[in-house]
């Protein structure tokens, strides 16, 4: 089900000072699709969440799920959490602690008076949809942090509901289980087909999971686009810095070449994608990521986008050398395949792809 | 869950009441001539209380008893903690009765029994010294200063024990061992080293185990008053419990410094306590120190554990039900079991007066628990879940009477019941104690309520449930052991109540911890030891009902469709 927000602004004052929170936020969320917004911590996407799932009261502005308008400041509507049918699991799961497995998931059907009968049926496929049958009578006090995750979202999903959003439910757990349940997850809600909200400040989490993500930055969204736009080609310097590591170097606009420019750096002029068509003469800044710098033949030297570098230093991370370049006076990331011989101090020659050098406004 | 907003200030107005009134009347009080002439101001009972010259000699006992406990308690209670985390003595589960079974013992029983084992002319273990070895003299005399000192100090070794062992068990090993392997001596080390980063924790057990012996009624009246040994809390019964006229304005003005003392040294218990966090060296990975192997020792060192166990726990109730049994103290020979009988038992039972207190305390235990418990959990509430600047006044407020040493506050309602219907009412008891044991029900509670994430809540409306099932069906469950917790301490607390109970109880509204004191008084120890186990029973059986109704309510909760 689509959810529409338009206008929604809410303050909190904290030691007598006001913080805007959500700021005029305008945003549609598709159906059926996993959505995410994704920003630093008090960036104000958690607050955008609990105002969707009725936990939080808004300021100013309107909310629809679907075609049911469950917030309008306007015309004084508010429908309470419990009334919206929604699902959620929280950063904490909140699994209580006094009831086991069965009574933790059949807690939704049981409060919408849902005959007994039923209830067994649908807790049992709920928990056989996230792999968990056969723990029905086990204390909830007695789940691993990945088995609370489980039960969290059979809670969440057993009354099939319109909209399902998560509250950085991966936080909580370790590396490894963190990135099995990001698979998993992805899984389950792909084979649902319901529309997910998803929050998080995991670059890689929003990446990996996600159909679309919204940026957010001081209680606005800044932009909005599937993972591959907002990582390649993204609009705005503050996402292409936040969503990866991202070399960015300012410069003047110099001349066009159809989609490309011609910017002219600290490093000397390069070739990138004007995308936003950033008229010659103008400030620009450059955003190239560390994987799209390549090393280059010796013989390329002079050539486009080549650079002459000294190797400042060079940490070996296992999967590839993460290598900080100097060139002039400016200091570019980029990672080396572990194979190639480099050495702290040595000569090498880099290569920008083109391709991958975008234009941003400064 | 939301209440509405006037529930805070309700509460401060309720609490303050409760805890702010007496104190404002005590302070009235010592400055009025007396009952009849309320509220005249008048100086007089200051200038008489404080040019009394006993008074000196009454500061001086204070001193030495209330200093000479906290040293008892916290260095047994630093032997004890140490000995549980350090060592690998055997039969550890010691460390856990030894802290807290004796809390159930009644202050003044365990008084009792150590004046019948060591009183001067027929206590039973000088009696047994004397033919042992032919002495013509008792060995031992209980009604002496060491005699308080000794006992008090054994009484509050719970209470050091609780401070102390956390903070023992919490300590990071390492800062030991590097001080070794920085060449120090194990004494260095002990006295460089370990004690420095407890001191925190100790000079938090000396500063209550001082509050506590301040408070302290028990002790000093039934072994202090017999050896004419008076500190401040007798001084003041004695102002108003002997003489023709019983002196409210010169108790209050005597009060007045006491209360100020104690008040003073919780709010400096309170910043220690919350500044140790600095001290404290909790580390994250679950280490686990090097014990120290007792080898040749441990055979001893269980001995003293052993009998420390028993003279804290066994002995009193033994003591008692021995008396009980007898028709007069004596030492246990043939002679003395076949003299046995239930005879000061259906005496008891017999008395009017024992049975009004039986009636009355138990009533105060239910009712009053009852209904502390009810105001703790909108207290605990609103300091825990509201945390507003009101919520913070209303913390202060009900911490208060944490410090109140009873004898003092009890002439503080004194001076407030005497103008009111209630005076001389079992009511006037139960307003008095809830007021006064008020953080004993908050404290649990508000562990419970800082348990309950507010994700659990919200997560209970998101699945469709409405504020007030959330409430039914998820705070209340996971309420339930704070409040037996609560409720099970201020019942036992109730049940036992002496301090505040000798001030207002009056004829008609006696309750069993002064009916004890009076048959002390009186040398009836038979009579006494009968009473007193009953309240050991009483005590035990609201204890064990409470645990089993609290299971039963979880058990049907989760149950329930």
């Amino acid at each position: 089900m689509e959810i529409r927000i338009a206008g929604l602004t809410k303050d909190f004052s904290s030691e007598g000072k006001r913080i805007r929170a959500l700021d005029h936020v305008d945003l549609t969320i598709p159906a059926n699709r996993i959505f995410t917004l994704l920003g630093p911590s008090g960036c104000g996407k958690t607050t955008l969440l609990r105002c969707i799932v009725g936990l939080e009261s808004p300021d100013s502005g309107e909310i629809a799920i679907g075609d049911e308008i469950v917030l309008s400041k306007e015309r004084s509507i508010f429908v309470p959490p419990e009334k919206r049918g929604l699902g959620m699991v929280f950063q904490t799961y909140a699994i209580w602690p006094h009831m086991n497995v069965f009574d933790n998931v059949a807690y939704p059907l049981k409060s919408r008076n849902t005959p007994m009968e039923e209830i067994r049926i649908r807790v049992a496929k709920a928990l056989a949809f996230v792999q968990m049958e056969g723990f029905e009578t086990r204390p909830s006090t007695k789940l691993s942090g990945g088995q609370q995750q489980r039960v969290a979202l059979a809670r969440a999903l057993v009354a099939e509901p319109k909209v399902i959003l998560f509250d950085e439910p991966l936080s909580n757990l370790d590396a490894k289980l963190r990135e099995e349940t990001r698979k998993e997850l992805r899984r389950f809600l792909t084979e649902l087909n319901i529309t997910a909200v998803y929050v998080t400040h995991d670059r890689v989490e929003a990446l990996a999971l996600s159909d679309r993500i919204a940026v957010m930055r001081a209680g606005r969204i800044v932009e909005v686009g599937d993972p591959k736009k907002i990582y390649f080609r993204s609009d705005s310097r503050f996402v292409a810095d936040f969503i990866g590591r991202a070399n960015l170097l300012r410069g003047r606009v110099v001349m066009l070449e159809d989609a490309h420019a011609v910017i002219d750096t600290d490093i000397g002029t390069i070739v990138g994608l004007n995308s936003q068509k950033i008229a010659p003469g103008q400030e620009a800044v450059l955003c190239v990521r560390p994987e799209f710098i390549k090393l280059a033949a010796t013989g390329a030297a002079g050539g486009r986008n080549i650079f002459r570098g000294k190797v400042e230093t060079l940490l070996f991370t296992g999967e590839a050398y993460e290598g900080e370049i100097r060139i002039g006076d400016t200091l570019v990331t980029t990672t080396i395949s572990p194979t190639v011989p480099v050495a702290e101090g040595g000569e090498l020659f880099l290569s920008f792809d083109p391709d991958h050098c975008f234009l941003l406004p400064a | 869950m939301r209440i509405k907003p006037p529930l805070t200030p309700t509460l401060i107005v309720i609490v303050g009441l409760l805890t702010i009134s007496p104190v404002l009347m005590l302070a009235v009080g010592s400055f009025s001539e007396g009952f009849g002439t309320f509220g005249n101001f008048t100086v007089d009972k200051y200038v008489e209380a404080y040019t009394d010259p006993e008074l000196i000699a009454v500061l001086w006992n204070t001193l030495i008893f209330t200093l000479g406990s906290a040293a008892v308690a916290t260095l047994l209670a630093l032997f004890l903690s140490y000995t549980n985390t350090r060592t690998n003595i055997p039969f550890k589960f010691f460390f856990g009765i030894i802290s807290i079974v004796p809390m159930m013992i009644p202050h003044i029983l365990f008084a009792v029994s150590w004046v019948l084992l060591l009183n001067p002319s027929n206590g039973i273990l000088n009696r047994v010294m004397m033919d042992l070895f032919g002495l013509d003299r008792a060995p031992f005399n209980i009604y002496s200063l060491p005699g308080m000192i000794l006992v008090e100090g054994l009484l509050d070794l719970p209470i050091a024990y609780l401070i102390i062992a956390p903070a023992m068990s919490a300590f990071d090993v390492s800062l030991e061992e590097s001080s070794k392997v920085c060449g120090a001596s194990p004494l260095r080390t002990l006295t460089r080293v370990t004690l420095p980063v407890l001191r925190p924790a100790i000079l938090a057990s000396v500063i209550l185990v001082i509050v506590r012996c301040l408070a302290s009624f028990a002790v000093p009246s039934v072994i202090g008053m017999p050896g004419r040994i008076y500190v401040l809390a007798t001084h003041i019964y004695r102002i108003i419990s002997t003489g023709f006229a019983a002196d409210y304005g010169k108790a209050a003005a005597v009060g007045m410094s006491a209360l100020a003392a104690s008040i003073l040294l919780i709010y400096l218990y309170r910043y220690l306590t919350s500044e140790s966090g600095k001290y404290v060296t909790i580390s994250g990975r679950g280490f686990k120190p090097a014990l120290i192997d007792l080898k040749n020792s441990k055979v001893p060192l269980l001995g003293v554990v052993g009998l420390l166990s028993f003279v804290l726990i066994v002995l009193p109730v033994l003591v008692l039900f021995y008396t009980s049994m007898l028709p007069y103290v004596m030492v246990p020979t043939a002679k003395a079991f076949s003299q046995m009988g239930w005879k000061n038992w259906t005496d008891v039972l017999r008395d009017p007066i024992s049975v009004l207190a039986l009636r009355n305390s138990l009533t105060l235990g239910l009712v009053g628990a009852t209904l502390g418990v009810i105001l703790s959990i909108f207290v605990s509430y609103v300091i825990v879940k509201v945390r507003t600047t009101a919520s913070g006044i209303l913390e202060s407020l009900s911490f208060l009477s944490f410090s109140f040493p009873g004898i003092v506050i009890g002439v503080g309602f004194m001076w407030f019941f005497v103008r009111t219907p209630l005076y001389a009412t079992v009511w006037a008891l139960l307003i008095g104690y809830i007021a006064t044991y008020l953080p004993y029900g908050i404290r649990p509670l508000s562990s419970a309520f800082v348990q309950i994430h507010s994700h659990l809540e919200e997560s209970s409306r998101v699945c469709g449930a409405n504020s007030f099932t959330t409430l039914r069906r998820i705070v209340i469950p996971l309420l339930v052991p704070g409040i037996l917790a609560g409720w099970i301490l201020m019942a036992t607390m109730f049940v036992r109540e002496l301090t505040l109970s000798v001030v207002l109880s009056r004829p008609g509204s006696e309750v069993l911890a002064v009916q004890i004191l009076r048959f002390a008084e009186d040398g009836l120890w038979g009579r006494l030891s009968a009473l007193g186990i009953i309240m050991i029973f009483l005590s035990s059986f609201l204890v064990i009902a409470a645990s089993v109704l609290g299971r039963k309510l979880a058990k049907r909760d989760s149950l329930e469709d």
